[in-house]
């Protein structure tokens, strides 16, 4: 897996520099429409005030009165008197404007002349048969207006590319501590999963995510050091019963013996090669449950009869040691389990119960439903569970009394076998111990609803 | 009887071969999966052994070409893979049993036998070894003149005791057989053995010539025979 900073950090910059570009671009817009409305309205403004003052000087003396002061800046003025030409400014005739005279227009236009340039033109009646036309010129206003569109112009690619550099720099920065993660990430391995990501702040995305990573390799770590410890103790484990194998295999060849002993000897080593196979059988099954691929034959069952069952055919046992075993069962109980698992573990738990418990000693198993859990309790008056074990006693190969392996029979994988059999199917087990008391074992199973 | 075992673990085949020959079955063993095909096809066989993981042919391979033309000759698989999906996988193909290693040799034969004598009804109601008895439809049991007060677990073992009399029956067996184990690693053992020591009170004890032995490491026989 690469992640790949460099191509986040062109989209980021990409997008960033887009959506600047669209700011601008509607800003220029809007800029260059506004200031142009606003100088086209005060060039009408002016047209206005000089059309009126040149009809109010026209007015005031009609006849005698050619020459036209011409006040203010009102240069091109045209006047046509019953349909011929009466007056008009050096500037209109320059200007190259066409003589009108037909149609008076109210409102003011832009009129193109034979030159090209364009004047905003007003034509009116100001008396009868008295046409009046008063024009400017709209150059500056234009040229105003082109200097504009060229610095916006201009303006969007410089602000572009500017935007473009500094969301690239600024992306290069925010992701920088991605780099890094990365970097680092790269060189963790199976070898050295104690080294962390480095978390700049803590507080932020990146470092959230870095907080997770390692917090993940955190729990790797603990899952490979467990695993690395049950290889080693699985080792250890099958090195026993294959001593015992080689040791009487060897001495057996080396002595002369008759057939009997011989068929001994062999019985002997057949003895610890079933021991061999089922510590190998326990741990398939647990390796298989940390797989998670154990299929389950899931149906409603009635947990009080599995634990009548289990203990009657545990029973036995019990017997042999003179024991008391109690039943004082509650139900019936319909879960949803497998059968073949929960039995696995009820069989391990009255095992180790039977096992741990002094003979003449009892052994009671309880059952009842409270709320909308069902509950199964083995207690048993062995000699408890030594607090600074209580944690532990659920940990594979862990046993109480480790200078005697085996001794008891296990090899300290029953109760971690329960455990895993009893969670796949719903359930928890809690462990109470009092020292030199004994210990119950509690399997708690949430009911549906239905049978509560 | 004629079997057939293709195995590829050159010392399995031959234990296999040795313990199956000593059983008085004529055995041919193939050690690759070529080898198997070409005895398949060259000669007939009454049951075959066969083993999964083959180099070259895979023995799912071999089942399946061998089930196009022979749909009766009983397959019985042995293999390491033990989860539900080969199981499942290996019989949908038409295997007739399955065998996980390792197992215990006198479990093999038995379920050989099993194959063997199917489709023959010769489920006997009434059991019989020297001068102990058993009646499997009113479930009781005497040796000589006199009944024995048998527990109804102490009945179905030594039932399929009996039905498999001169052959060493397993713990596993007994597990499975009796007890319906469905999980191998159910810890049963110890409760076996309890109910075979009060067996032994009960069918022999009290009489001279001693039926139910212990095989060391292996399991339990039931025999006239002194082991």
């Amino acid at each position: 897996m690469t992640l790949r900073p460099s191509g986040v950090r062109v989209r980021l910059t990409l997008w960033y520099s887009m959506a600047l570009a669209g700011t601008v671009l509607i800003l220029s817009l809007y800029v260059f429409f506004f200031v142009r409305a606003r100088l086209f309205s005060h060039l009408n403004l002016r047209l206005e005030s000089d059309f009126k003052a040149v009809s109010q000087d026209f007015l005031e003396d009609p006849n005698e009165n050619p020459e036209i002061e011409i006040e203010n800046s009102v240069k091109i003025v045209q006047i046509v008197k019953a349909g011929t030409l009466f007056y008009q400014t050096p500037a209109y005739q320059k200007a190259g404007l066409p003589r009108l005279g037909k149609l008076p227009a109210a409102e003011s236009r832009t009129v193109r002349s034979s030159s090209g340039a364009r004047f905003l033109l007003k034509t009116d009646l100001v008396a009868s048969d008295v046409l009046l036309t008063v024009a400017v010129d709209e150059e500056p206003v234009r040229s105003t207006l082109r200097t504009l569109a060229v610095i916006l112009m201009l303006a969007l690619p410089i602000a572009l590319a500017l935007a473009a550099f500094g969301g690239f720099v600024m992306a290069g920065r925010l992701l920088k501590p991605v780099a890094a993660i990365t970097a680092r990430a790269e060189k963790i391995s199976a070898e050295n999963l104690s080294e962390r990501l480095p978390i700049e702040n803590p507080r932020d995305e990146f470092g959230r995510l870095a907080g997770v990573v390692n917090h993940m390799l955190s729990r790797l770590e603990e899952a490979f050091e467990r695993l690395r410890r049950f290889t080693a103790d699985a080792s250890h484990e099958l090195r026993t019963p294959l001593t015992v194998i080689k040791s009487v295999g060897e001495v057996a060849l080396q002595e002369n013996l008759d057939a009997a002993a011989y068929r001994d000897r062999i019985g002997s080593m057949l003895e610890d090669v079933s021991r061999l196979t089922r510590l190998i059988e326990n741990l398939l099954t647990l390796t298989r449950a940390d797989g998670g691929h154990v299929p389950l034959g899931l149906v409603e069952t009635d947990l009080v009869r599995l634990v009548q069952r289990a203990a009657e055919d545990m029973r036995p046992l019990a017997e042999e040691k003179e024991q008391r075993l109690t039943l004082a069962l509650d139900g019936p109980a319909i879960v949803r389990v497998d059968e073949g698992t929960l039995r696995l573990a009820l069989v391990n738990l009255l095992d180790n119960a039977i096992k741990y418990t002094p003979p003449s000693g009892a052994i009671t198993i309880r059952s009842r439903i409270q709320g909308n859990d069902f509950l199964v309790e083995v207690t048993d008056t062995g000699p408890g569970i030594p607090p600074e074990h209580k944690d532990r006693i659920f940990d594979r190969f862990y046993r109480i009394e480790k200078d005697r392996p085996g001794q008891a029979g296990g090899a300290g994988l029953g109760l971690s076998i329960a455990k895993w059999a009893v969670e796949v199917n719903g359930g928890r087990i809690e462990v109470e111990t009092r020292e030199k008391q004994g210990s119950t074992f509690r399997l708690v199973f949430p009911m549906s609803k239905k049978s509560a | 009887m004629n079997i057939l075992i293709i195995e590829d673990e050159k010392k399995v085949a031959q234990a296999l071969e040795k313990g199956l020959e000593s059983e008085h079955y004529q055995v041919q063993v193939a050690l690759t999966g070529e080898e198997g095909f070409y005895l398949l096809a060259s000669r007939e066989f009454d049951l075959i052994i066969l083993d999964l993981m083959l180099p070259g042919r895979d023995g799912l391979e071999i089942l399946r070409t061998l089930r196009k033309t022979d749909t009766r000759t009983p397959v019985l698989i042995l293999t390491a893979k033990d989860t539900l999906g080969d199981k499942i996988l290996g019989l949908d193909l038409g295997a007739d049993d399955y065998l996980v290693k390792p197992f215990a040799f006198p479990e093999l034969t038995a379920r050989i036998r099993a194959l063997l004598r199917r489709g023959r009804s010769d489920q006997p109601l009434k059991l019989k070894l020297a001068d102990f008895e058993m009646d499997v439809v009113k479930r009781t049991a005497c040796r000589g003149q006199q009944t024995l007060p048998l527990t109804a677990m102490e009945f179905d073992i030594l039932e399929f005791l009996l039905r498999n009399q001169g052959h060493v029956v397993t713990r596993e067996m007994l597990a499975e057989e009796v007890w319906k184990e469905t999980e191998r690693a159910t810890p049963l053992d110890n409760v076996i053995d309890v109910h075979i020591g009060r067996l032994r009170k009960k069918i022999d004890e009290p009489f001279t010539k001693k039926l139910l032995h212990t095989v060391r490491g292996v399991g339990f026989i039931l025999t006239e025979r002194e082991s």
